[in-house]
């Protein structure tokens, strides 16, 4: 009976085909939207935190604590030289380089700019940011011997100043508070496409800027470092976190070190959670209208069905049935279309390049993700809610009482 | 009355309906007694009460007073689902028109009801040829119903009526959307069953050709019984 009652609905639901390609078509659209939506969010988001992240900040990052919120020069990462070496045998982190940081001024003759001082060890550096490939003129630190500068490219301009030319860097050394100035040739020019970098970010080599400051030779205030899975940085209930969050050092994934993008894409999330409720209402609608456009076609049918003995139940099962048929129809077509049309977006993808958002810039157009669940939670919810909403219409149509029903419509 | 008088028995049977707000009586007391094995003609001009008396007799509709037996049970004591499954079981229902559900052949709105029954597959296709041939349908099995003329979507109606061996066939005005030639051709084929099968058949019409091939004539006029008579040839009583 099971079987009957299956291929009955199928062949009723085929009955009025153009009624049913349309409805199907509607119901579709919307599923296919919320696929290319998802998709089109993933794209965003990951685009964005690719950018900080692979830009700058790494996945994740040590401190000593307190220092992110005091940036005070003396908080130094602990057995900086320890945990570097741990990181580096760790199997989850890709690559990690050390960072001196100092609030300073780099100074020409036309101008003065307040910078943030960044030592560096170049060939670490090299695997963690980007900094080593946005040179837009002269070249990277080198290992040895690299006393040039790299200024970010806004505070050349700012500056005035090009390659070759000497600028004079000021900061106060960490114990004794001494002004400590030196005259350096700038021997980099950096461009990210980050505000943060270019506008307020000057590079030396790490021993340069600990001699500057007066640090000795393990003497860094942040370690930063890449995940091979960077899923990790968003589980912050992780055991690797409490790993090196000892010796008074924090380590933070990304989501806390820039907890404004985080912020944002969290929105983000609310807002796609907005669509697809409002999506689902008119695809929960557009079922409902279609399947009882249908029935209203059949009252006298129905009034047949029950009069010779079919129950009640039954017209409820068969109906349901219906619109779970039309439903996996739409999904079909839906799918189909939701595919294809974030394939063909993803292959050039949509531009947006340039524009920041929360300190994060897009770096290369976004591309709409495509993913597993997108063809398995959204279609299960269509079934879900057509199955829900067909139920309105089937006691509808199991309450149709026969001599009524063929009086009416005689 | 205790319902054993007949397959059918009726006793003052009323059923009054609100058109808006305006009672109109439909069937004013009507009793009678329909016997295993008759072919009962309801006539009567139209509005007398015809498809409102065979509803209640039926199950389709609830009675304003008085009491109806079916098969020596009383239709008022029973659940809706327990309406639903005497119906299935009891009664063949052949309507005017548009019987068949369109998207199920022939033998598939045959074997309906031995369907909802539960009966088994061989049991069912059985039956459904036997049926089919009995209607003068063989071979028409896999046609569905828009494949079919009037009269042969009428012969398969009566051939769902009966597939399950109710105790009696109620036609309400079967002949209504046929031409005459057809519609005699459906009551001979009706008659036949009724004297090779012996099943009972109760059918309303307006149609003399239709009307003069019955054994009873019961003629309803403003919901009552303005006559009853019987023809000569028609089965022991
Ligand atoms: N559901 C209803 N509501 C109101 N009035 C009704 C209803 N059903 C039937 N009637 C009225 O009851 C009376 C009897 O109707 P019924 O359909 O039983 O007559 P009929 O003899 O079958 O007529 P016809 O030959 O035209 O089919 C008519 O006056 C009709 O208008
Ligand atoms: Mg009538």
């Amino acid at each position: 009976m099971t079987g009957k009652l299956l291929s009955l609905a199928l062949r009723n639901v085929l009955r009025n085909r153009r009624r049913t390609i349309i409805a199907a078509t509607a119901i579709g659209i919307g599923l296919a939207a919320m696929v290319f939506t998802d998709g089109l969010m993933i794209g965003m988001s990951d685009n964005l935190i690719d950018s900080v992240t692979d830009t700058w900040l790494g996945d994740a990052q040590i401190h000593r604590e307190g220092f992110l919120t005091t940036y005070s020069p003396e908080l130094l990462v602990d057995s900086a030289a320890e945990v570097l070496d741990r990181l580096d045998r760790d199997p989850r982190v890709v690559a990690s380089a050390p960072r001196v940081l100092a609030q300073g001024t780099v100074s020409s003759a036309a101008d003065l700019r307040s910078v943030i001082l960044v030592g560096i060890d170049p060939e670490r550096e090299s695997r963690v940011s980007r900094i080593d490939d946005s040179i837009v003129g002269g070249e990277f630190l080198r290992e040895e011997g690299g006393e040039g500068i790299l200024l970010g490219s806004k505070v050349a301009a700012d500056l005035e100043v090009g390659l070759g030319d000497r600028v004079v860097v000021t900061i106060s050394q960490v114990e004794s508070g001494i002004i400590y100035q030196d005259m350096i040739r700038v021997s980099g020019i950096v461009e990210t496409g980050t505000a943060a970098v270019d506008e307020s970010m000057s590079f030396v080599s790490a021993g340069k800027a600990q001699e500057m400051l007066g640090l000795p030779e393990d003497g860094f205030q942040e370690i930063a470092f890449t995940l091979s899975d960077r899923r990790l940085a968003e589980q912050a209930d992780s055991n690797f976190w409490a790993g090196y969050s000892r010796g008074g050092n924090t380590a933070l994934g990304w989501p806390d070190l820039m907890a404004q993008l985080d912020a944002v894409l969290a929105m983000s999330d609310f807002s796609t959670l907005i669509m697809a409720v409002i999506l689902f209402g008119l695809v929960a609608f557009g079922i409902m209208n279609a399947i009882f456009m249908s029935i209203y076609e059949r009252i006298f049918e129905f009034g047949v069905m029950k009069a010779i003995g079919t129950r009640a139940g039954r017209i409820v099962s068969l109906v349901v049935l219906e619109a779970a048929w039309l439903a996996i129809i739409s999904i079909a077509l839906g799918s189909l279309v939701g595919l294809a049309a974030t394939w063909l977006v993803a292959q050039q993808g949509i531009d947006y390049t340039g524009i920041e958002l929360s300190g994060a810039t897009f770096r290369e157009p976004v591309r709409p993700v495509l993913t597993l669940q997108q063809f398995i939670f959204y279609p299960l919810w269509v079934l879900l809610l057509t199955a829900l909403v067909g139920l309105y219409p089937a006691v509808h149509a199991a309450r149709i009482r026969p001599a009524l029903a063929m009086r009416r419509s005689l | 009355m205790t319902g054993s008088e007949g397959l059918i028995v009726a006793e003052n049977v009323r059923k009054t309906y609100s058109d808006d707000g305006v009672p109109v009586e439909a069937v004013r007391g009507i009793d009678m007694v329909i016997r295993e094995g008759e072919f009962t003609a309801i006539v009567g001009p139209s509005g007398s009460g015809k498809t409102t008396f065979l509803n209640l007799i039926a199950g389709l509709d609830s009675l304003t007073q008085g009491r109806v037996w079916l098969a020596g049970r009383a239709l008022g004591e029973m659940s809706g689902r327990e309406l639903s499954d005497f119906r299935r079981d009891n009664i063949g229902f052949v309507f005017q028109a548009y019987n068949l559900i369109p998207v199920l052949t022939a033998e598939e709105n045959i074997e309906y009801i031995m369907l909802l029954q539960g009966r088994p597959r061989e049991e069912r296709h059985a039956r459904v040829l036997e049926i089919l041939e009995m209607v003068g349908m063989k071979g028409m099995e896999n046609r569905l119903p828009g494949k079919l003329s009037g009269g042969q979507q009428q012969r398969v109606a009566v051939a769902r009526a009966m597939a399950a061996k109710p105790a009696i066939v109620l036609a309400d005005e079967p002949t209504a959307n046929l031409d005459s030639t057809t519609s005699g051709e459906l009551l001979d084929m009706m008659r036949d069953l009724n004297r090779t099968t012996g099943m009972t058949f109760v059918f309303s019409t307006h149609d003399r050709i239709v009307m003069e091939r019955a054994r009873r004539i019961v003629v309803m006029r403003d919901g009552m019984i303005a006559e009853d008579s019987r023809q000569p040839g028609g089965p022991p009583q």
